[in-house]
């Protein structure tokens, strides 16, 4: 990419996942949650993080096991990994989080159809060793967390004046602050997301020209 | 043995499933008591807010519920029970269609029927932010006092902050959550006729 400097295949994998290859606004994956969990930062973090050690883990097992398994039957292993570490985060959030996990309901089970983590199993974990596919897995799922993140912070700001549920809108500005139902729902998120796509692109092209006229005026 | 070969292929899979449901099977044992223990927390402590008892910890729920709570076996099914002040309480659990999935909720009332002494959701899957809010206090504590009408409650489009008066059998429905609102209404009412009917039986003893 447009990065000129040397850097090592780890710091390399982040700035791609984070940055370059980000798993919402380049590869525009795993968008369904992004429109179902943003509207709350709890419940956000919650479920990013679960993303992130799914992935990871996943995409450690499925490196690991990679030269085993059969050709045939490579997306149903794939499948059952992923499924395995999702359902171990769901009895852990049962049993240790239990709020957490009676306001997530259903979205922890759907982070099984993330199509992030998927991805990086057939695209990635592969064709590399298992703990390079654990970091990539892992920063991914951060890529993945950035953006749902400040999704959610203007989704719960607007929306319920909050953030975390400690309110900061309505503290300040009492009976003058009405909450946008729109951000609440939804519609909001494709909004939003539009819009970070717009601007992350638009960040990378300026970057890259830039780039472009550094190399040329070093020669 | 061929990896992409037809024994060696079923044999995997056969051995990778065993391997990984074996573990899962072992965590679910693992978490199971804690996973009950919290879920009968979350139902206690509802039952004993809405038969109007307090509690400051968590640790007290399970106390107050073993002195104070009694059940009571009835045609319309179990009952909650507990004798405040010489007055009993009853409180059901009852579970109704929401807009998206069931909900589950406790209602608690006097002996007479003629109020209600308390409302807590159980559980739901409303739209967080809209229909969800029916699980925020301000919404479940119109409930407590309010007066039990002919027809029941009824929970109706008002300021979306909460009906003050417990006499004219209204309470304030969330706003932007019609559907939500509506069916906790008939929840609420369908309950409230079998308390009464339950009373007119003489089975609220």
């Amino acid at each position: 990419m447009s990065a000129a400097k040397k850097r090592g295949p780890a710091a390399e994998i982040l700035v791609q996942n984070l940055w370059w290859n980000n798993p919402i606004f380049i590869q525009v994956l795993g968008i369904c949650s992004t429109l179902a969990v943003t509207n709350n930062l709890t419940n956000t973090a919650i479920m990013t993080i679960g993303v992130s050690l799914s992935t990871a883990f996943s995409s450690m097992s499925i490196s690991a096991m990679n030269k085993l398994i059969p050709n045939k039957v490579r997306m149903i292993v794939q499948v059952l990994v992923i499924s395995f570490y999702v359902i171990i985060i769901d009895i852990v959030l049962r049993a240790y989080l239990p709020d957490i996990s009676r306001s997530l309901g259903p979205y922890v089970g759907l982070i099984i159809t993330n199509c992030i983590i998927m991805g990086r199993a057939e695209g990635f974990a592969r064709s590399n060793p298992p703990l390079l596919s654990f970091w990539d897995g892992l920063t991914s799922g951060f890529g993945y967390m950035a953006v749902l993140m400040l999704i959610a912070v203007v989704r719960e700001l607007l929306g319920f004046g909050s953030l975390f549920g400690i309110p900061v809108l309505t503290a300040l500005m009492g009976e003058a602050f009405t909450p946008w139902t729109i951000m609440i729902m939804a519609p909001s998120a494709f909004f939003l997301v539009a819009l970070v796509i717009w601007g992350a692109k638009t960040m990378q092209e300026n970057m890259k020209i830039a780039a472009k006229a550094q190399q040329g005026g070093a020669k | 043995m061929k990896r992409d070969g037809m024994l060696y292929t079923v044999l995997f899979t056969f051995i990778i499933c065993i391997v990984f449901v074996f573990f899962l099977a072992l965590a679910n044992e693992l978490t199971k008591d804690r996973v009950a223990a919290n879920r009968r927390f979350a139902e206690r402590s509802a039952i004993l807010s809405a038969l109007g008892i307090g509690y400051s910890t968590p640790g007290e729920v399970d106390s107050l519920y073993d002195a104070q709570v009694s059940t009571l076996k009835t045609d319309a099914g179990l009952l909650y029970k507990v004798t405040i002040d010489g007055q009993p309480r009853y409180a059901a659990k009852v579970a109704g269609p929401g807009l998206w999935g069931t909900i589950q909720a406790i209602i608690a009332v006097d002996q007479q029927v003629q109020r209600i002494e308390g409302f807590q959701i159980l559980s739901h899957n409303e739209t967080p932010g809209l229909g969800g809010r029916i699980d925020e206090p301000w919404f479940k504590a119109q409930f407590k006092g309010e007066k039990i009408g002919p027809q029941g409650i009824a929970v109706r489009q008002g300021s979306g902050k909460g009906d003050p008066d417990p006499d004219n059998s209204q309470v304030d429905a969330v706003t932007g959550a019609s559907r939500t609102s509506q069916s906790i209404q008939e929840i609420v009412n369908k309950e409230l006729t079998i308390f009464k009917t339950l009373r007119d039986k003489g089975g609220l003893q």
